[in-house]
């Protein structure tokens, strides 16, 4: 009996033997895997690469081995003592200002940063202008503090170095520009240019009051023997369980940044898994064209005494073999991809520019491609295992309609499964994955529809009476068309383009028209008590039209729903934003003019019972928070217990006053709070909206000022950096589209050779061959286009108003470019194939028939 | 005392289907001996090349049954059916049907290989020389003549050493005289090892050169006759 081994060893032989023919045919299939893997694996070689620089840097990012962070209050003496047991400790200051000019000509928003002495504990702190930094922050004789700022501040002011800026009430000389600031991703994100200043010039500007945004940190360089980094949170926690402070070990210096890397490198990979999976259809053309050009000799080897399974083997060991090579491509470009794109991120993400290779992103991508390769290869090869050793004999079809047997269609489907459980469980938001995979499977049962449909018509369509175009209707509907495979082959590809294109653009339309019109103007932040009054009265002067809202501000982390340790619980992705450090919280006596109860009661104005706070409905449902259960939040070190009253519908998209939880105002009597205001005025000019910002700055120094416009420029540069990256992906996506096509009409061209030579003997023109051939493609073309742009529609539709909540609409330009480059795709690629067939001389191929 | 190897009952096909479909066999009964030279001749259509697929175990009867060395091919499976072919019948085929990315001997090593024969490469080297192909071992069949291949494909037909070799038209893609060499050979080869050969030939003369004719004519047997001794002799 012979063994399954050896019949696999001579299958593994006779594959390399035929082989041996070469990869004619094979290098759309090769593209087409080495596309997809490489995107895969470069997009998480990438991500993995800044995430390790993260983890690896951890110290120097956090220029600390721990970091106890504190809002809106200092550490008490037994903390510090505490911390200060601990090793060496650094602490800084960071709120958010005004930076004046003297004499109140102009002013912008920074981010200061006091420190002290031995900042930073690791890493270094560079200047442009060189030299230790501490020094440069000194006081001078005249009383000015010295200060270091981001190059962009001195643009924005028309500074230069040496020059005066007013922050709060004190005087500041500018006496270097930042260069490198080592922990400045584990800040977080910044909205407005660095000002780095001593301690005790934040003292003396007055900004620390009462209510004031600030964080204080303490970094620690750990004593020699210290317990490891989880130890001591652990112990700060139980040493100090009111403290609300948030601890953070080098080990995890950045984890806003590494989760939005991770997140924002698995929405790529999913993208270039589309790639993929349009290159999958390129593989089963190529498939199937290749083993229908070896149909003689699978016949020979069955009458030769092979088994179906050793035919079927040697055809699947070549597949494989060209897969592999395939996939080695990509794995070769996704390795070298952390290198190429180090010094492009290299000036504002972490990444290591060291030569590495990352071998899970890798290993990732490879099982991604040969899944791919097995998913679509298999079917074609169901249909190989059926052709008979009679056709040696006699010519008969191949019969492709009828499906493989059930081995068969039983192992896609089982290596579908697998791929979707790899997406799947290898993304962060799985929900996502899901619904991309759902949205891939109904497109290729959509395209197979489509596909139907325009055959059906044409079949169906009355007979016109130019013969080229009765001939174009007649191809699309013939046996063998290229109807399916250029529908199937563009499609995916075209759609996830306008799906992609359509996000984008609805995004900047609200972030550079909607958002700006309906959201206020300005914030201001940390207007005291006794501030509100004059504030008010100041900027009804400057913005007679504008409407003033104010509330109390303080800011809060909440520990704990219903007695239960938030940090030891399970939450979604989408609600884990509410517990990630403090959150601005308010009191009201009446329900926020913008927001709207979806379930419980409002309290009374003079209520003075239980504690009672209402929560934003969408967080509470991702929660799994409901009307009587407790809420534990932490402010100022204090921490305090609320019942759920009510819950609210919140128009975050609105950019008005919200929050997430407001308290009845008995909860916070007698607390100390700062104020925040909203100025919305739909008629300022700039030039108005500049003498507010003026007014209010020199009246108020230490109230910060957020014109609203200029934070929505910056996160739509942000958007279009983000959007860059995406078009990349897409045009990986694009571009295997294109590859699939030009295969598929290759191989079409080969059945058409044969049909332009019969009706060449037969009288047509070329010209009338050409216009015959344009017409079928701008058919194909338009219908893929449809497609395209009903699933893309739909698909941007549902992102947009469902996910980010934003109204969608459909873009007039965006239909026409895919319009257009559907046709050109279609008629130019098929055209360009065509011409070599018309050229083709009638005597050889006549000879053949 | 003859045996014989192959025995068909009752033997009935239709190909296609609906209106396309064609009784291509109908109830043919029929027995060869071990060592028979059968020539197989009959009109287009008539049903002799169906005849030798299912004679071959490559084309499946609706009813009736095939024996070949006592074995009922009609009862074996697809996989078993292949096995049994590698081991017990040679095909030749007109168009030759080597395959083009393999050289001579490893297009005859093969079918060798397919049935785990031990050192297939020395047979199949054997196989050439005695075709009389041992200067053409690496050449891929692109490299051979028309001729040369054919006799390479006799080679690989024999290799396994079968008991019956089917022959479907194996001089129509040749020239004359190569075609009487290949005739040569076959014939020459049958008579050596003692072979059933079974022979579907629309060239009178090639037929004439077997023992036995049989005649084919819209799927039945309409004439089977024997040489007389002397006949065959003429005709070697």
């Amino acid at each position: 009996m012979t063994s399954l081994r050896s019949r696999l060893c001579l299958a593994f032989r006779l594959a390399l033997r035929e082989l041996r023919g070469g990869l004619s045919g094979f290098y759309i299939f090769l593209a087409c895997i080495a596309l997809g893997t490489a995107a895969i694996a470069a997009v998480n070689s990438v991500s993995r690469s800044i995430t390790d620089s993260i983890a690896s840097e951890g110290r120097t990012l956090l220029a600390a081995d721990v970091r106890f962070e504190l809002n809106n209050r200092e550490a008490t003496p037994q903390e510090l003592a505490y911390v200060q047991s601990l090793g060496d400790v650094a602490i800084s200051t960071g709120l958010r200002s005004m930076a004046r000019l003297p004499g109140g000509a102009d002013q912008g928003l920074v981010e200061v940063k006091a420190v002290d002495d031995i900042y930073p504990l690791y890493g270094t702190f560079e200047t442009n202008e060189g030299g230790a930094l501490w020094p440069l922050l000194a006081r001078h004789e005249d009383g000015r503090y010295g200060a270091v700022a981001a190059p962009l501040l001195l643009d924005r002011l028309g500074l230069k170095v040496g020059d005066e800026v007013l922050l709060g009430n004190a005087r500041l000389a500018i006496a270097a520009t930042v260069k490198s600031e080592p922990d400045a991703i584990s800040e977080g994100f910044g909205f407005a240019p660095r000002l780095i200043v001593s301690r005790e010039a934040l003292t003396a500007s007055g900004l620390m009051q009462t209510g004031s945004l600030v964080e204080h940190v303490y970094k620690v360089r750990l004593k020699a023997g210290s317990p490891p980094a989880a130890g001591i949170q652990q112990d700060a926690a139980q040493k100090f369980p009111d403290a609300g402070w948030s601890i953070r070990a080098s080990d995890r210096a950045a984890p806003a940044l590494s989760d939005n890397v991770t997140r924002f490198s698995q929405f790529l990979t999913l993208v270039g898994l589309t790639a993929l999976i349009v290159g999958g259809v390129g593989v089963a053309n190529a498939v199937r064209a290749f083993l229908d050009s070896k149909r003689t000799t699978i016949a020979t080897f069955k009458c030769l005494g092979a088994p179906a399974f050793v035919v079927v083997a040697i055809y699947l060991f070549q597949i494989l073999l060209i897969a592999l090579a395939g996939i080695g491509i990509g794995l070769v470009v996704g390795a070298l991809a952390p290198m190429a794109v180090a010094p492009f991120l290299a000036g504002f993400l972490p990444i290591s520019a060291a030569p590495a290779i990352y071998p899970g992103p890798l290993a990732l991508a490879a099982l991604f491609g040969l899944l791919t390769t097995l998913a679509f290869a298999i079917l074609p090869l169901g249909h190989a295992r059926e052709v008979p050793a009679t056709a040696l004999f006699r010519e008969q079809g191949f019969e492709p309609t009828r499906l493989p047997s059930w081995p068969y269609l039983l192992a896609t489907g089982i290596i579908l499964a697998a791929l979707a459980a790899l997406v799947i469980l290898t993304a962060f938001d799985r929900f996502v994955a899901a619904v991309f995979l759902a949205a891939v499977a109904f497109g290729f049962v959509l395209l197979r529809l489509v596909a139907v449909l325009v055959a059906a018509i044409a079949r169906r369509s009355p007979r016109v009476n130019s013969p080229a175009l009765r001939l174009a209707i007649g191809n699309i509907h013939r046996p063998g068309a290229l109807t399916s495979s250029v529908v199937l082959s563009l499609g995916l590809g075209l759609a996830l383009l306008v799906t992609l294109t359509l996000i984008d653009g609805n995004l900047r339309r609200e972030l550079t028209g909607n958002l700006p019109e309906r959201a206020p103007n300005f914030f201001f932040v940390d207007i005291q008590g006794s501030e509100v009054e004059g504030f008010r009265r100041i900027v009804s002067q400057q913005a007679p039209e504008g409407k003033i809202t104010e509330v109390p501000m303080l800011r809060g982390r909440i520990l704990a729903f219903n007695g239960q340790d938030v940090t030891k619980m399970d939450v979604p992705p989408n609600g884990r934003w509410v517990l990630r450090g403090d959150r601005g919280i308010t009191y009201s006596e009446a329900l926020p003019e913008n927001a709207k109860l979806t379930a419980g009661e409002w309290w009374a104005p003079d209520y003075d019972g239980e504690p009672l706070v209402s929560f934003s409905a969408e967080e509470a449902g991702e929660l799994g928070l409901k009307i009587g259960d407790t809420v534990t939040v932490n402010v100022l070190g204090r921490s305090l217990t609320a019942r759920i009253a009510n819950l609210r519908q919140v128009e975050w998209e609105s950019l008005s006053i919200n929050f997430v939880m407001v308290f009845s105002p008995n909860t916070f009597k007698g607390a100390p709070h700062a104020w925040l205001a909203t100025l919305t005025d739909a008629t300022a000019t700039p030039a108005q909206e500049a003498a507010i910002l003026k007014a209010v700055t020199n009246a108020y120094p230490t109230i910060t000022s957020v014109r609203v416009k200029d934070a929505l420029e910056i996160v739509d540069k942000l958007v279009g950096q983000l959007a860059t990256a995406i078009r990349a992906a897409a045009a990986v996506a694009l571009v295997a589209s294109v590859l699939v096509l030009a295969g598929a009409l290759a191989a079409g061209n080969r059945a058409r050779t044969h049909d332009a030579v019969i009706l060449k003997t037969l009288g047509a023109t070329r010209a009338m061959l050409i216009r015959a051939f344009s017409y079928e493609y701008m058919i194909l073309g338009l219908a893929t286009a449809v497609f395209a742009l009903f699933a893309g529609g739909v698909s941007a539709w549902y992102v947009v108003s469902r996910i980010m909540k934003l109204p969608s609409v459909f873009l007039a330009d965006v239909a026409v470019t895919t319009l257009v480059i559907a046709l050109v795709m279609t008629v130019g690629i098929g055209l360009a194939g065509t011409w070599r067939v018309l050229g083709q001389k009638a005597a050889p191929v006549l000879r053949e028939l | 005392m003859t045996k014989t190897i192959i025995e068909l009952k009752k033997a009935d096909l239709t190909l296609g289907r609906d209106a396309a479909s064609v009784h291509v066999l109908k109830s043919m009964d029929l027995s060869i001996d071990e060592g028979e030279a059968v020539g197989i001749v009959g009109p287009s259509g008539s049903g002799k090349s169906t005849l030798l697929m299912v004679l071959a175990g490559l084309e499946r009867l609706d009813r009736g049954e095939i024996h070949i060395r006592n074995t009922p091919l009609h009862r074996l499976g697809e996989d078993a059916l292949a096995d049994f072919r590698g081991r017990n019948i040679g095909i030749v085929f007109q168009s030759f049907h080597l395959i083009a990315n393999m050289t001579a001997l490893e297009n005859v090593a093969v079918p060798l290989e397919l049935a785990n024969v031990r050192n297939p490469f020395d047979i199949a080297r054997r196989e050439l020389q005695s075709v009389g192909l041992g200067e053409r071992l690496s050449h891929y069949p692109g490299q051979l003549s028309g001729g040369e291949q054919q006799r390479v494909a006799i080679a690989r037909a024999l290799a396994p050493s079968p008991a019956v070799l089917i022959a479907d038209e194996p001089t129509g893609n040749l020239d004359t005289e190569t075609g009487r060499q290949i005739a040569d050979l076959l014939f020459s080869k049958q008579q050596e090892r003692g072979m059933t050969l079974v022979l579907v030939t629309h060239d009178i003369s090639l037929a004439a050169r077997c023992s036995r004719q049989i005649r084919v004519r819209s799927g039945e047997i309409a004439g089977d006759s024997r040489n007389q001794p002397a006949e065959q002799a003429a005709f070697a």
